[in-house]
């Protein structure tokens, strides 16, 4: 048979199983009687949209009757302190990779500023922004709010909360090694692995404790059906650790085989770590906020395994070009294409929850930075399905569009995501409210604003970067300079979402010292209002 | 374990999520079958023939480009950076006590099938360049180069950085080639090149 003819087969027998397991599952989790997804429902809870903007005191409790207000509060009680520590180190970490990235921005366009010590040179501060934020900001945000949101939907309490602690000191002990050994010039010299993987060990250890009280708690459950959430935060707590295991093992990949490995490594933990950790969240605090049902169960099943399936694939369109098999690229363009179906199934399905209830957006900070988010991960996935092309690969491959894309998914997705979770989160576990409303606004409007700015330039920027490149009549130096103006406007953007930042974490430490700031002790002021959706 | 107090965020926020049955929408469905029509479209045109290290989607003609004929159009300059600048540098200056300059040496612009002879199978000990003497080993090229990149590398450094010497011709190339067909070893210094004849 031909390397086509197998391509061909695989990938036609591997669809129609896709699409013969989804069904299955359908058909068999789906009970005539809907008890399924009635089990997480006490007696008598129906989901209506809060109205924020009225006082407290004459507000009805949003139905809710006491047993599934006394779940709530056990396992909210349960995860408190595991949480918080998750979110101080992920504001720690987010503060730092802002400082980071945006020394590494500016030196892109003033090349002669800081150049007195090595570890500020662009090699080094450029990698520890991007360790900071893919093993610091983002992991500590998301399996922060993974760790609060599983128990809740499990209906029970945390079991094991102890382990994950030990976890998340051992990570972030593992992390400010890894970060120093970059800055000291220390490296694997693999992008995304670049921590020496003697370090990773410890990485391995804490991630492996941190999903340990996932098994445990999944096996404490009080419900049946396991919500949406569920599926994607406990899937990527399994995936990861493969991932990073696989990815670290010293001496085990050499040439070529280390190039296609590490893009799929590169890939893969984007779309099989914060990306479902993400969208985790959006389908636990969208339907949450606006108080109605997500619409429909089969496109949260497509959605899903659509994502599970194709993902794992899409890894070796970093390669095109390069030296590796022909079908080996192919599959992963074809692949890429089709991860359109599950971003589609996924985003019908916030859309037509969300369809009628966008008044709640006014209110709801969360609801915004998780509308505005999921949006994102629709635009940034289409981007990077049509970015696999061979014909568009061409031109973006090895410029900053690269660069502009992989911010939209981390950052205008991922991110904001997190960001609205942490605005929800918070006030549940520490028992206070959100101080200064405003500073929630001024850090929404920076951070959207700051990574519009810094999309668009370097789109813009990236793509004539790549149409000088391939022109033979114009030399290499020409297609660097002319990307100066855009990467001007990119510190520009830069610069706001990392103000945005300071006022994030500065919000965050007024809510901790400010005295009698729970909301028992403290009459309804007009700004503490708008902030009730949260 | 006691339930603890339920704090007012805990009491007004709405109840957990749930899902609606909703049968999918036809357009989703609809999009389904056109991206997997899309893919067999896309891996039936596709090239997986190739052996992979020609990089993915190259084909020959790609590859061979339109060479011109020989000994027509090799870039020299080319072979130069790639070849020669590591020791004789951009500049052709070498590096004094260490590399030969080329820029002004009486080897590159003296007898053409000496300079030929040079880089067919390199040099080993003492040589005098521009009056300065030199100790070292430059490699041989005849297995790595044809004659008509040694003709066209040998014809950019005799033309760069003020030498004027006119070009080699990839034929006096391959003479000095057929001339020391039996040589396996480098010359051995100046001594041996200044008696070639």
């Amino acid at each position: 048979m031909s390397p086509l003819a197998i391509l061909m087969s695989a990938f036609i027998l591997s669809i129609v199983g896709l699409g013969f397991f989804i069904w299955s599952q359908r058909a068999h989790l789906t009970d005539p009687s809907t008890e399924g997804s009635e089990v997480i429902f006490a007696a008598g809870e129906i989901g209506t949209p809060e109205e924020p903007a009225a006082p407290l005191a004459t507000r009805p409790a949003a139905g809710a009757d006491d047993a599934e207000l006394a779940a709530r509060a056990r396992a909210d009680a349960s995860t408190a302190p595991l949480v918080f520590f998750f979110y101080c180190c992920a504001f720690v970490w987010l503060l730092v990779a802002s400082a980071a990235g945006l020394t590494a921005s500016i030196k892109l366009h003033a090349p002669d500023w800081l150049t007195a010590d090595a570890w500020l040179s662009f090699g080094r501060i450029r990698t520890v922004h991007l360790n900071a934020v893919a093993y610091g900001w983002a992991p500590m945000a998301g399996l922060g709010t993974a760790l609060f949101v599983i128990p809740r939907l499990l209906k029970t309490e945390l079991v094991g909360g102890r382990y994950a602690l030990l976890g998340a000191a051992l990570w972030n002990a593992a992390l400010i090694a890894g970060l120093g050994s970059l800055a000291y010039g220390v490296s694997d010299g693999l992008e995304w692995l670049e921590i020496p993987w003697q370090i990773d060990l410890l990485f391995v250890a804490g991630g492996a404790l941190i999903g340990l009280p996932l098994i445990l708690t999944l096996r404490r459950r009080q419900v049946a059906h396991l919500y949406v959430s569920v599926w994607y935060m406990g899937c990527a707590l399994f995936w990861f650790p493969v991932l990073f295991l696989v990815a670290n093992v010293p001496g085990l990949h050499h040439g070529i085989e280390q190039a296609t490995m590490n893009w799929w490594f590169g890939h893969n933990v984007l779309g099989l770590f914060y990306t479902p950790l993400a969208l985790a969240s959006i389908y636990y605090f969208l339907p949450k906020v606006i108080g109605r049902p997500i619409q429909s169960y089969n496109l949260s099943l497509l959605g899903f395994w659509g994502l599970a399936f194709f993902y794992g694939q899409v890894g070796g369109h970093h390669l095109i070009g390069g030296p590796v098999p022909g079908w080996m690229v192919t599959l992963s363009i074809v692949q890429s294409m089709m991860m359109i179906l599950p971003v589609a199934a996924f985003t019908a399905n916030q859309h037509l929850t969300l369809k009628g209830n966008l008044a709640a957006l006014r209110h709801s900070p969360t609801l915004r930075f998780m509308c505005l988010g999921g949006l994102m991960y629709t635009a940034s996935s289409v981007q990077g399905s049509f970015e696999a092309l061979r014909s568009m690969n061409a031109v973006t491959h090895f410029t900053h569009y690269t660069v502009a894309h992989a911010h939209l998914g981390l950052y205008g997705f991922v991110s904001l995501v997190f960001f609205g979770a942490m605005y929800f989160v918070i006030p549940r576990i520490t028992g206070r409210d959100w101080p200064w409303p405003r500073m929630i606004s001024a850090h929404f409007w920076l951070a959207s604003i700051g990574v519009a700015i810094y999309f668009v330039s370097l789109t813009i920027g990236g793509w004539l970067q790549g149409r000088a490149m391939l022109d033979e009549s114009r030399g290499f130096m020409e297609s660097v300079l002319l990307t100066l103006p855009y990467l001007k406007a990119r510190s520009v953007g830069g610069a706001m979402m990392a103000l945005g930042h300071v006022i994030f974490a500065a919000h965050f430490i007024r809510l901790l010292t400010a005295r009698g700031a729970s909301r028992r002790a403290q009459p309804a002021s007009p700004f503490a209002t708008a902030a009730e959706g949260i | 374990m006691n339930t603890p107090d339920v704090l007012p965020q805990q009491r007004r926020e709405n109840p957990d999520p749930q899902e609606r049955s909703t049968p999918m929408p036809r357009l989703v469905l609809l999009l389904a079958l056109v991206l997997v029509a899309f893919g067999i479209d896309y891996i039936s045109h596709a090239d997986v023939n190739s052996p992979s290290a020609w990089g993915d989607a190259r084909t020959r003609a790609e590859l061979v480009g339109d060479r011109p004929a020989a000994g027509q159009g090799v870039d020299g300059a080319a072979i130069y950076a790639a070849m020669c600048s590591g020791c004789h540098q951009a500049s052709g200056q070498g590096l004094p006590g260490v590399f030969p300059p080329l820029a002004g040496s009486e080897w590159v612009v003296g007898k053409a099938s000496t300079a030929a002879a040079i880089v067919l199978h390199g040099v080993s000990g003492p040589i005098e360049v521009k009056g300065q003497p030199f100790n070292g080993t430059m490699p041989a090229f005849a297995a790595s180069l044809g004659d008509a990149e040694i003709a066209a590398v040998l014809s950019h450094v005799r033309s760069q950085w003020g030498n004027s010497a006119a070009p080699i011709p990839a034929e006096l190339v391959a003479n000095t080639r057929s001339l020391h067909a039996d040589r396996s070893t480098p010359f051995n210094g100046g001594d041996e090149l200044a008696q070639l004849p």
